[in-house]
């Protein structure tokens, strides 16, 4: 019965909101008066160490702007899908996949292909959109992916090819 | 340590937080490359932005040609070029172009398709037809020796028919086997667009429709 009760909505009158909101800017303009800008220091400017403490915040938060900047950055917030890249190479010793999803291997961000035989596989989450990729044999050899499309614009002498991956949300 | 004093610290601090992160943001390419060059990228980049055109494929660019060794002048070309391609494929397909259709219209353009075809076959394709994979798979048949005209033509009766991108996938493997085993390019594509074009279910007449009265 009590689980009951409680389960009934609470009606309050019209005019609560407005009396709620009345106070609430009543009492900010108040302790905004007593204050004045900046106010909030005041109350640790006598405390020698909750400023050194705001100071050390204050240079951790700077720092992380630093490395955030230095990190690539996409536009827009693209929906990943599973993307299998597959190479037939048996002589191979090593095969990795770089592409305009991972920088093209800048910074370590090559994915690393597992070898089966001689067929070499990886599967990672690339945005949806039209890309640009290859397989990098040997750690030096740049090979396009047979199975795909090419892509036209090989401006630097080595091979791509091209993948469109759709938005499975659509 | 009164408030004045606290104040001008905390100010002090905060300016002196700020100008690292300012600069580091102005650093349009967080990957290493001459200053030169950098500048040249960066004013480039700067030109797409006030042309409205998207700039994530230029950066793409940037890095594409680090990652393949190339120098500073090779990317500044390579990212120059694009950013006209780009321009042009802007121009060709309309202010309802997708990024990804900007970027693979510039690849097809690249390959020597013009703008005039791309605009075409937007405007057979429609507002809501994504022409990403076709100009993708346009600049792949185009690179693999297929004529220009003769590309442009399979794909745009593709589109004008109602093929799906998984269509037009198939298409272009198709094509390609064609090719690998000693097909003409032109030949290949008439071939395999005649059958794709063919093999597109015909929408039903009102005469077939099954009517169930109730």
């Amino acid at each position: 019965m009590l689980v009951d009760e409680l389960r009934q909505p609470v009606r309050l009158d019209e005019s609560f909101d407005r009396r709620v909101m009345v106070r609430v800017r009543r009492a900010f303009a108040e302790q905004r008066k007593s204050r004045g800008w900046f106010g909030a220091a005041s109350a640790v400017a006598h405390h020698p160490a909750w400023a050194a403490a705001m100071a050390a915040c204050v240079v951790a938060v700077a720092s992380v702007g630093v490395l955030r900047s230095r990190a690539p950055q996409r536009s827009g917030a693209a929906v990943a899908e599973a993307v299998q890249f597959v190479l037939v190479a048996p002589s191979a010793e090593s095969v990795s996949v770089v592409g305009d999803f991972n920088n093209w291997g800048l910074g370590d961000s090559a994915l690393v292909a597992t070898n089966h035989e001689g067929v070499w596989s990886v599967s990672a989450p690339v945005p949806a959109g039209v890309h640009r990729y290859a397989f990098v044999v040997n750690g030096k050899q740049w090979v396009a992916d047979p199975s795909a499309p090419r892509a036209s614009d090989d401006d630097f002498g080595m091979p791509s090819s091209a993948l469109v991956v759709e938005d499975g949300t659509k | 340590m009164n408030v004045r004093t606290l104040r001008r610290f905390v100010a002090l601090l905060l300016g002196l937080a700020v100008a690292p992160v300012a600069s580091a943001q102005d650093s349009r390419i967080p990957f290493k490359l001459d200053p030169a060059s950098t500048a040249a990228i960066n004013a480039v980049l700067d030109s797409a932005v006030a042309m409205g055109i998207p700039t994530a494929p230029l950066r793409e660019k940037v890095y594409e040609g680090m990652g393949k060794g190339a120098d500073g002048p090779r990317i500044v070309a390579a990212v120059r070029t694009l950013a006209a391609d780009m321009a042009r494929a802007h121009r060709a397909l309309g202010t309802v172009a997708t990024t990804d259709e900007i970027k693979a219209g510039a690849s097809a353009m690249h390959a020597g398709v013009s703008a005039v075809e791309l605009g075409q076959m937007k405007k057979q394709g429609g507002l809501r037809r994504s022409l990403t994979l076709p100009f993708t798979v346009l600049a792949d048949i185009v690179s693999r020796g297929v004529p220009v005209r003769t590309a442009a033509n399979a794909i745009r009766s593709l589109v004008g028919a109602g093929a799906k991108d998984q269509d037009i996938n198939d298409f272009q493997k198709k094509v390609k086997d064609d090719i690998d085993s000693g097909a003409p390019p032109a030949a290949a594509v008439e071939t395999r667009a005649k059958g794709a074009v063919n093999e597109k279910p015909k929408p039903e007449s009102p005469d077939t429709t099954i009517r169930l009265d109730f």
